[in-house]
């Protein structure tokens, strides 16, 4: 409920828009009430030979409201449309807001890369609220309100009748339904999670389960789990289909009793036949306003849960970001910093193995180290950290000698050329991608950066798509090293920057980039264990572990674990 | 179709009645004992409608369901007769949204399109009959003025489709901006620039609601004037039964009150159909997806009946002028002929792309070649028993899939007669089990989707756990391409070596120790066989071959 009136908060901010659309709603509605009462009237007094000038008034009347049913239901569709994407905006930009502080960490702690889409799956869903939950009912009740106001200056029991019609219709049933709504939307959610489950096992694990004789029972499986699933949305579809039908039902026996109160009236001589007709069309038409209400509960479940999870998420991280009130400090970013880590165990949210531990390590200023070892043996972890992406269970992360616990994060980012392995390319163009590094580029700079990174055929107005969908792996990494090296801060962090490049280019780049950040501090971890040389160190980890440091050649002199690695290296094929 | 049908009838029954008791009262002054059967048969009438139209959707529900039901069915089908073109072109992620979304897609023609359009096609019609049969001059204006209704949709959606389609592609970039922006939320952070993106977020969002409200701005057009027209065409039968009820004094009150109930429903019963047909146009390109993945083209494998004895050791194979191509032009490997004697080592060795993986799925028979041969014992391989076969061979993939289910259940994948001492055992050979011991679940931890996760290394020797257990007699094997840690790398080497004393290994090689190993080296170049022996021997005669060995470990110095 709480985050319902959250969201009701941020609508409102479209008040113009919404009380149009509320406006004409009402008189689209009033419009086909009118249309059908006057036209029932119509037909009932010509059938008695009144004077032709009635008729005439009345034809008149009948084409006035048809114009303002028309054309109120546009412009009420044109309004609550545009209030809908209006308030889609500001719930983006809500979001957003709320979302910005928690980077990077939140999206580091759900490791799942679907939080983003359901984020923004959810927001989307929310645009509903406004159209479908919101306004509807008070269109419907101030539609009645006016009718029901009408009827009861011919007749108090067929407006009583009505007042019946609207509260069932428009209230108790749906309400009804949307207790029962959550139960069943939860079990077709699950119902999908499975099925899609067993189709991804399926296709991804065909060829094992083929060899292994499996797949008949898994084909078996999917088809089991697909039915059910069908089965789920099936009972949600029919009990949705169901709650239409008795709404409608209702709906048509309250107008018969308005028929038979009605009749009964006139029978006795309490209501004048004429208007008779009248009445029974008024009753037919009102209750089209009552129909959107039978999909209430759906849209309301759907936006209360997009809303929950939406604030859930925000939430929970304000939370705990916010458990440290103290002022933290601003590091001084125009000397290279040195790094220090000191009896270091970090563990990932959610998992009970160590990703880190026992590890001791201290990075002098203006320094170039390498780190490497197998994949999954801790190497982004450790840059994460001295990042503060992450906190260390136990032990410090120095920077300069300050625990970086105490030092205010943006500082420590704005003063590291950071490259991490997911590179973020947005759409636009080259030029404003790099543009991202630091204010106040000119072309001839960007271009230089492009030139160092062997991407001189790349025009700044060359359009970049989602995700750098339109670049390669090798080209991306080279873009994120062009940022880098315009960014020009003093301590470098890079994870496996040049995977995707081939050789050649990357000794060309690795020569720029170790010419700029000669006198910076540089950290690397490298894939690969060729051209490590030069390295003032060396670090060999495995499974969370320091194992050996030293330059190459004492490495290779002690013939460890890197000299085990490297014989490996030499005996596998890449061609 | 009955159900149609019978809505028709309740809606004429429902108009009837209701003329019929206000003609009574009003005009009759008639008693309220009179009205009474008729008030009944209004009751049921109305109860009918309501009741007919629950069964229409019922129905609708219930087809869209088979229909889903079945198109899950062949396309798994589909998938299970000719699955390996998907995982070997990437798009098994792909066909899982196939499988998921676009049969939930499909959903809405056969639930709401479909049922309606029946009904929308035979209600007016009966609405059509009903008012002819009263008043033939009010069904000549209907008949005249209701064709006006397409003819104007079909004006407007030529004149804007092109519009619209533009927009389209629009508003696919404007809504495509949060999610991106989202996306590299941590870029952002890390050069300090996310608040810059606030008033990106909000503009774009600005610029997709104007995208959106062009092309929704046609949409209430067409509705405006679908409106307009109806409301002049009642107002003209309005106009029509008025004239001559009051004027000519040709109708009674009863036929003209009739006519005015049933005219509105006529075309609210084709503004349905119209709201319906843009609900069911949404499926369409869901249809499409599916019935492109359910015509992709199929490479089918047939299995025999004879049984495989391998009581004497592994079988012997023999390659004859294989050609394999996944279609017309498409890539293919030719005339590939060799000889694997039982026991043997070999390696297939060549640049990527070459076609080894292809000739790995070969020689499994999880694709057929399309011309040639593979023999075992002397026999093509699909005269054999499917089960027969697989029973025997044993494949480990450079990226090994685990199943969500236990440790245990994971390295005995598809074994039913095994015990928990024997899975212990394998595990112990493939260097798993120690770090298994340490769960605190063993052997009992749930891994997999939803699971905890195994490092590369670690599904590596699950894998090999897998090939202990099973103890086939063909191992086929495709070797990582990049260096995994030194106790996986150590293990594989002498994994290999261990199945090898009692098993045909065949293995797409990327490590110079392999190969040298290897009793037979088959080097390929794009598809082709082009030297055959051993290290020494292609050393000698192939320098093709003598060039890629010296590249690789000249390759070391960049």
């Amino acid at each position: 409920m709480r985050e319902i009136s959250m969201i009701i908060t941020l609508m409102l901010k479209e008040k113009k828009d919404v009380l149009l659309s509320i406006l004409y709603g009402f008189l689209a509605g009033m419009g086909a009430v009118a249309v059908f009462a006057n036209s029932g009237y119509l037909i009932s007094k010509a059938a008695i030979m009144p004077p032709l000038y009635v008729l005439t008034v009345s034809i008149a009347l009948l084409k006035l409201f048809s114009f303002t049913r028309a054309l109120s239901r546009y412009a009420e569709r044109y309004y609550s449309h545009r209030a809908t994407f209006t308030i889609l905006s500001n719930l983006r930009v809500h979001f957003f807001e709320k979302i910005m502080p928690l980077a990077p960490q939140i999206f580091q702690k759900y490791r799942s890369g679907d939080l983003l889409s359901r984020i923004v799956g959810d927001v989307e869903s929310l645009q509903n609220f406004f159209l479908r939950v919101f306004y509807p009912p008070f269109v419907m009740v101030t539609v009645f309100l006016a009718t029901i106001a009408f009827t009861m200056f011919f007749s108090i029991y067929i407006g009583l009748i009505l007042i019946v019609g609207v509260v069932l219709t428009g209230f108790a049933i749906p309400a009804w339904f949307a207790v029962k709504q959550s139960h069943l939307e939860r079990q077709v959610r699950e119902q999908r999670g499975q099925l899609s489950v067993s189709a991804t096992e399926f296709l991804y694990g065909f060829r094992d389960l083929k060899i292994h004789q499996k797949l008949a029972k898994q084909e078996s499986d999917l088809i089991d789990a697909s039915d059910a699933y069908i089965h789920e949305q099936e009972k949600d579809g029919r009990r949705a289909l169901f709650s239409q039908s008795l709404n409608n039902g209702i709906t048509m026996i309250i107008s018969w009793f308005v028929l038979a109160v009605g009749a009964y009236f006139v029978s006795i001589g309490e209501l004048e036949g004429v208007f008779l007709a009248m009445l029974v069309m008024v009753s037919l038409t009102v209750f089209e306003n009552a129909v959107p209400m039978a999909a209430f509960p759906n849209h309301y479940e759907e936006s209360r849960l997009a809303a929950a999870r939406l604030y859930s998420v925000v939430e929970n991280e304000e939370a705990e970001q916010t458990r440290s009130e103290e002022v933290l400090e601003k590091l001084e970013n125009s000397q290279p910093w040195s790094l220090t880590m000191e009896n270091l165990t970090f563990t990932y949210p959610f998992e009970d193995r160590q990703a880190l531990h026992d590890i001791n390590l201290n990075i002098p200023i203006g320094s170039k180290t390498a780190i490497v070892g197998p994949s999954g043996s801790g190497k982004s972890t450790l840059l994460q950290l001295f990042l503060k992406v992450y906190e260390a269970d136990s032990g410090h992360v120095l920077i300069n000698g300050k625990d970086v616990r105490k030092v205010e994060e943006e500082s420590i980012w704005s003063g590291t050329n950071t490259l991490l392995q997911d590179h973020h390319f947005f759409y636009g163009t080259i030029r404003e991608n790099l543009q991202l590094a630091k204010d106040g580029l000119t072309d001839l700079q960007m271009n230089e950066a492009l030139a160092n990174v062997k991407l001189e055929d790349f025009s700044l107005d060359d359009s970049v798509l989602e995700k750098g969908e339109n670049l390669s792996g090798g080209e991306k990494q080279r873009l994120s090293i062009a940022r880098a090296l315009l960014k020009g801060s003093r301590l470098w962090l890079l994870d496996e920057p040049t995977s995707s490049v081939d050789v050649l280019t990357e000794k060309v780049i690795y020569e720029h980039v170790f010419d700029q950040a000669s006198n910076d501090t540089l950290l690397l971890v490298s894939h690969r264990l060729t051209g490590l040389e030069k390295m003032d160190r060396i670090v060999v980890m495995n499974e969370g572990t320091i194992l050996e440091t030293g330059t190459y050649d004492q490495l290779m002199k002690q013939k460890g674990y890197f000299y085990e690695m490297k014989q490996i290296e030499k005996s596998v094929f890449s061609a | 179709m009955v159900s149609s049908i019978l809505i028709g009838l309740s809606i004429i029954a429902q108009a009837y009645f209701i003329v019929a008791i206000v003609d009574h009262v009003f005009l009759n002054d008639g008693t309220f004992q009179d009205i009474i059967p008729w008030l009944g048969g209004l009751f049921i009438a109305l109860l009918a409608r309501a009741m007919f139209s629950y069964v229409n959707g019922r129905t609708g529900l219930r087809m869209a369901s088979k229909v889903k039901s079945d198109i899950r069915k062949q396309l798994l089908q589909k998938y299970a007769r000719n699955p390996m073109q998907a995982s070997i072109k990437g798009q098994s992620g792909e066909k899982v949204s196939v499988m998921l979304d676009s049969v939930d897609e499909i959903e809405s023609y056969f639930r709401h399109y479909y049922p309606q359009m029946i009904q929308s096609t035979i209600v007016p019609l009966m609405m059509l009959v009903a008012v002819f049969s009263y008043n033939w001059v009010s069904g000549v204006i209907l008949v005249v003025t209701a064709p006006f209704i397409p003819i104007m949709m079909i004006i407007i959606g030529k004149n804007t489709q092109k519009k619209s389609e533009e927009q389209m592609e629009k508003m696919a970039v404007f809504s495509g901006r949060f999610l991106d922006i989202l996306q590299g939320l941590s870029t952002l952070k890390f050069f300090g620039r996310a608040k810059d993106k606030r008033e990106d977020i909000r503009n774009s969002s600005i610029d997709y609601r104007e995208a959106t409200m062009d092309v929704l701005k046609i949409a209430f057009l067409s509705s405006l004037m679908l409106e307009f027209i109806s409301m002049l065409s009642i107002a003209l039968v309005a106009l029509e039964v008025g004239l001559r009820l009051v004027i000519y004094d040709q109708l009674t009150f009863f036929t003209a009150f009739f006519v005015l109930i049933l005219v509105p429903e006529f075309f609210a019963s084709l503004k349905e159909l119209g709201s319906a047909f843009h609900t069911g146009r949404g499926s369409m390109g869901a249809a499409t997806r599916i019935s492109d993945e359910l015509e992709e083209e199929e490479l089918p494998v047939h299995w025999g009946d004879k049984s495989l004895d391998v009581s004497g050791g592994p079988p012997t194979i023999d390659l004859r002028g294989v050609h394999f191509s996944y279609g017309e032009n498409r890539f293919a490997l030719k005339q590939i002929d060799a000889n694997v004697p039982p026991n043997s080592e070999v390696a297939i060795v060549g640049r990527s792309g070459a076609g080894k993986t292809t000739l790995l799925h070969l020689l499994s028979g999880l694709i057929a070649p399309t011309d040639g041969s593979i023999d075992v014992e002397g026999r093509p391989l699909f005269d054999y028993k499917e089960s027969d076969w697989f029973h025997q061979l044993s494949y480990i993939s450079q990226n090994p899939y685990l199943f969500s289910g236990t440790i245990e259940e994971n390295i005995a994948l598809g074994l039913t007669d095994f015990s928990r001492e024997e899975v212990v055992e394998a595990a112990e050979q493939a260097g798993i089990a120690e770090m298994i011991s340490k769960l605190d679940k063993g052997y009992d931890t749930k891994i997999g989707e939803g699971g905890r996760g195994l490092s590369g290394g670690e599904k590596q020797r699950v894998a090999i756990a897998r090939a202990f257990l099973k103890k086939p007699t063909v191992i086929l094997f495709d070797e990582p391409t990049v260096g995994l840690d030194l106790k996986t790398e150590q293990i594989l080497q002498r994994s290999m070596k261990k199945l090898g004393h009692s098993s045909t290994v065949i293995t797409v090689a990327h490590r110079l120790h392999t190969i040298m190993r290897a009793d037979q080296i088959l080097f390929i170049e794009d598809g082709e066989l082009v030297a055959n022996g051993t290290h020494d021997e292609l050393l000698r005669s192939s320098p093709s071959y003598k060039n890629m060995v010296r590249v690789q470990q000249g390759g070391d110095a960049g």
